[in-house]
């Protein structure tokens, strides 16, 4: 979902600058207003990216706001509607604008989020925002545009189906959440829902006006420009942008777990499990926070015990990684591990093998209830936190990538400091804090997980 | 921090600060000593190409001149074996061996990227590695040099490694439709040649690879005369250390293999095509492509990459290709074409650079559509390559395919890493000028005489394969469609939502708004365009990757 990242030229920046100010990670100014409707806009000046500019607009509503029944998919199918602004005009429609001026122009939809990221030489920046503003101030549809564009999410649906991992999500999540919170269905929406998109016009228009409000969104532009000039023209663009009020949403409840799911696969694939726990919503500058920050490396890291028992000693998995943003939610998100088997272990072993793998990765998750006890633990610890700090550091070495990286974390407070914040409590963590994160969230009835197999597969 | 605004990324953006219709007048700061014997009668030397950056990070990018087109017959997947064990297999003398999990411990504190990761290609295996320049002499003397002068490739590791990789094949089949696609073409583009294999090699070549192979590969091929190095970093302390490291790598040692002869590409008559049998597939993804004689030093490559960029850039709306297919009509989730093969391409917005051939071909992608559209999409694709090469493209489009490739710079070159890797391809295809560098420069000299010349030199569609990946139930009934060759429509009228009135006479008609009338016109074009393929045929999904042919020809 968020752009691979490269290790780059602005790591000699943030070091330099982390160094000479001690205490303040984030190498740059972040110079913030806020609108009279409620729209935060954020600056971030780089001028050593000469004559580039993103404007980027996040709004804070993803396919967890969809809890219309029968209506799952709306974010994501919104997230190309916004790309077909008055598309019927050919002179005049966005894509045409977009290109006359001469634009990269992307967009990607998340649980939470939906951000638009177009990028572009820096003499164009009047243009750039008045076109993202009138699209998102007013946009223009007709029915038969959506119909057309409901058509290339279901190709799109079909594109990712083909990979038996969306189906483990859909089950997953199913029995996570459940139908009545958002987070039970992917971003892509439920294949029915998909199917029924082209019928989903009023349902799309309603979403649009519900959640596309200035109070509901971030404005976020980096590269070689001045921010006076930056409010200036957003406050001339976005200031018509009427507010509205911003329903709330159903809270994530309880797994009871342990909850178990089974996909049964028409090919011949390798088997694999995806086992989560619900952990709490995240908060940049708390312990829990953290620790979720530090998990994937602890436990699926080329260093974790768990990753070497099940990759190397035993090697009954062939692929093991935890995913940490995908537990970086405004409400509570699994955190997932997931574990691609050995074939022909399993073609010899069956199903016992997902029992093996489940006992080992119970095992694993638990031990770190007493992580601090661990001889290195304090070593460990204090490699992560480096780690931590370098691949955030590396992270931001583009303007389009720090924008990224500021827009995910700045979402949750509302804080241009947020980096400074979540650096500050990751350095902060003690060895008895992973050990009470694990204790609290790591138990059988915050559990859930979901195994698959070819459909022939030894039982 | 504002004072601190370094040098190196004014550079990185020269190309930028010049608005988009003029040229790059300020070139890259780089440097690059060409393959040069340090004796008379010594071994050729490491090329070292670096890009100047302050940074207290260093990115190191070793690119050795092999690939998985110098693997042996029936040991397909040697390189990649070879590459990862070299990492993986541990190294250092009996005592202080560094087995993989002391090395991910070493590497831990200094961020992900200090671990050594590996980019595959049919030409070039590339090392990269990314380490604080402060703890640079320790990296060397505790991973670089022992792990270039001191591999074990231990044996288990060597096997685990073959069993990972077999199921990445197992994988490729199976799970993911669109770059089991994009691997397919490939192959059978360049089948009967070097590269009608995968970098992950073949299930009877895994199977085949010993630890003996490995070694030979490993000290044939990794020879300080056969590297690229690549080292953000132009102070000779810093570029020296890392160069003098790779130059004591397999000074010595015997070389058992040659670099094959490079095989011309097997040229072909008319159109042929495939049909692979997933039992899965929820869709049918469409590939054609034909090998041809350009890469980035053809005088016609800028030309080219500006009507590319028009047919069908990478990843983005502008092509004519998307436009056609998705946009205007919805078939599917995108559409483009290539004038280079790289991997990646589900996942990357922007080309992976360090992937270099030496003998290339155009190919386009449709992504998956409904398995019904695979046949029509086949002409449609086609028509439209051939519009193209027939009609050539106005002034007016390549000024806005120059104006879209000149926007793409802004993404292509947005790293230090980027300008490196591009550098390392540069030193590879022996460019005089270099590729990002003068990209926008290039872009701007560009003619429209220039493109149709070029259209016309280098593209054409009487010699085409076609590739569809489309699921049992289809794939014969697509082969009798293909074999039948009748015209075919796409979507019907009530697809694209157009509605029927009932007229006075009461005669019912189908209401065509204006701006679709040029649609269904080229509908109709599409649908009566003969394909004439001559060849046609469906092989199961379990045929291909299994032996270092195309097709597994007992199947």
């Amino acid at each position: 979902m968020m752009r691979k990242i490269l290790i780059g030229a602005l790591m000699a920046v943030t070091l330099a600058a982390a160094g000479d100010a001690a205490g303040q990670f984030f190498p740059y100014q972040i110079q913030k207003r806020t609108l009279p409707n409620g729209l935060d806009v954020l600056v971030i000046e780089t001028p050593e990216f000469k004559d580039v500019v993103n404007v980027n607009t996040l709004i804070l509503a993803g396919s967890r706001n969809e809890v219309e029944k029968g209506r799952s998919g709306l974010a994501h199918l919104f997230e190309h509607i916004a790309f077909r602004h008055r598309y019927e005009d050919p002179a005049n429609s966005y894509d045409t604008r977009i290109e006359k001026m001469g634009a990269f122009d992307n967009a990607w939809t998340w649980f939470d989020v939906t951000y638009y990221h177009p990028v572009t030489f820096s003499s164009n920046l009047r243009d750039l925002i008045a076109l993202q503003a009138e699209r998102f101030v007013a946009m223009e549809f007709s029915e038969r545009i959506y119909r057309t564009e409901a058509g290339a999410v279901l190709g799109e649906y079909r594109r990712n189906a083909s990979d038996p991992g969306l189906r483990m999500d859909e089950v997953l999540i199913d029995l996570a959440y459940g139908p009545k919170h958002g987070y039970g269905h992917t971003t892509m929406g439920y294949l029915a829902d998909v199917e029924d998109m082209p019928n989903s016009y009023r349902s799309g228009k309603a979403f649009y006006e519900t959640w596309y409000r200035p109070n509901n969104a971030v404005v976020l532009v980096t590269g070689d420009v001045k921010a006076d000039e930056v409010f200036r023209l957003v406050e001339e663009h976005y200031g018509k942008w009427k507010p509205g009020k911003v329903p709330s949403l159903p809270k994530a409840g309880a797994i009871n777990g342990p909850k178990r799911g089974h996909v049964e696969w028409e090919a011949d694939v390798p088997p694999r499990i995806v086992y989560a726990h619900l952990v709490p919503a995240f908060d940049p500058g708390s312990t829990e926070g953290a620790v979720l920050a530090l998990l994937p490396e602890l436990i699926a890291g080329r260093t974790a015990p768990l990753y070497q028992e099940l990759r190397y000693q035993k090697q009954i998995a062939t692929e093991m990684a935890v995913s940490r943003m995908s537990a970086e939610g405004f409400d509570a998100r699994l955190l997932e591990t997931y574990v691609r088997l050995d074939k022909e272990k399993f073609d010899a072993q069956g199903r016992t093998l997902f029992s093996e793998t489940e006992q080992a990765l119970d095992r694993g998750f638990s031990e770190l209830k007493n992580f601090s006890r661990r001889p290195d633990a304090q070593t460990t610890l204090e490699a992560l936190k480096s780690r931590y700090r370098y691949d955030l550091l590396s992270s931001l070495n583009s303007p389009a990538n720090i924008a990224s990286t500021v827009a995910w974390y700045y979402r949750f407070e509302r804080d241009p400091k947020v980096l400074d914040t979540l650096v500050t409590a990751v350095e902060r963590l003690t060895t008895q804090d992973i050990d009470a994160f694990a204790s609290r969230y790591f138990t059988p009835a915050n559990k859930a997980l979901v195994t698959m197999a070819h459909k022939g597969a030894a039982r | 921090m504002r004072g601190l605004a370094p040098a190196f990324l004014l550079i990185l953006f020269a190309g930028c600060a010049i608005a988009p219709t003029q040229p790059a007048t300020q070139p890259m700061q780089t440097t690059q000593t060409p393959t040069a014997p340090t004796a008379a009668t010594g071994p050729a030397d490491v090329t070292l190409v670096t890009v100047d950056s302050p940074s207290p990070l260093v990115t190191v990018r070793m690119m050795v001149k092999a690939g998985s087109s110098s693997d042996p017959i029936g040991k397909e997947g040697l390189a990649r074996v070879t590459a990862e064990s070299l990492i993986q297999g541990g190294f250092g003398p009996d005592g202080a061996v560094v087995t993989k999990e002391r090395l991910a411990e070493i590497t831990q504190p200094w961020g992900e990227e200090a671990m050594p990761a590996v980019l595959h290609s049919a030409d070039t295996t590339t090392i990269r590695f990314v380490v604080p320049r402060d703890v640079l002499d320790r990296y060397i003397a505790t991973v670089l040099r022992p792990m270039l002068t001191a591999p074990r490739f231990d044996q288990s590791e060597i096997e685990r490694i073959r069993t990972e990789t077999a199921a990445r094949i197992s994988a490729a089949r199976f799970e993911d439709l669109e770059n089991l696609g994009l691997a397919a073409i490939d192959e059978y583009v360049n089948e009967g040649t070097r590269y009608q294999h995968q970098t992950w090699g073949t299930d009877q070549g895994l199977g085949a690879i010993g630890r003996d192979d490995v070694v030979a590969f490993f000290q044939s091929f990794y020879r300080p005369g056969n590297i690229i190095l690549g080292v953000s970093s132009s102070n000779g302390a810093v570029t020296g250390a890392v160069a003098d490291t790779v130059r004591a790598m397999n000074a010595a040692a015997p070389q058992a293999l040659q670099a094959p002869q490079q095989a011309p590409a097997t040229r072909f008559a008319g159109r042929h095509a495939v049909v692979i049998d997933v039992p899965n597939a929820p869709a049918a993804g469409v590939h054609i492509g034909f090998p041809f004689d350009l890469d980035r030093n053809d005088a016609d490559f800028w030309a080219l990459y500006v009507a590319n960029t028009w047919f069908g850039t990478h990843r983005d709306s502008f092509g004519r290709l998307y436009q056609a297919i998705r946009q205007e009509r919805g078939y599917n989730y995108g559409n483009y074409s290539y004038l280079e093969h790289w991997n990646g391409r589900t996942s990357n917005l922007f080309q992976v650079f360090n992937q270099p051939r030496r003998q290339q071909y155009f190919s386009i992608w449709l992504r998956p559509v409904a398995h019904e559209y695979a046949y029509p999409m086949m002409k449609a694709a086609t028509w439209e390559l051939q519009r193209m090469v027939d009609q050539g493209l106005s002034d007016a489009q390549v000024a806005s395919a120059k104006n879209k490739a000149k926007v793409l710079y802004v993404n292509m070159g947005e790293t230090i890493d980027r300008l490196l890797a591009a550098r390392v391809d540069d030193a590879f295809y022996g460019a005089s000028g270099g590729f990002l560098e003068n990209y926008l420069a290039n872009i701007d000299r560009v003619t429209t005489a220039e493109v149709n010349a070029a259209l016309r030199k280098y593209l054409q569609t009487a010699n085409l394969k076609y590739l569809v990946a489309t699921d049992s139930q289809h794939a014969e009934a697509l082969a009798a469609q293909i074999r039948a060759g009748a015209p075919a429509f796409g979507k019907s009228l009530q697809e694209y939502q157009l509605e029927q009135v009932k007229l006075a006479d009461g005669k019912v008609v189908w209401q065509i708004p204006d701006e679709k009338v040029e649609m269904l016109r080229v509908d109709a074009l599409w649908a009566h365009y003969p394909l004439n393929i001559s060849t046609v045929r469906v092989v199961p999904v379990t045929s291909i990757f299994r032996t270092g042919q195309f097709i597994e020809e007992s199947r």
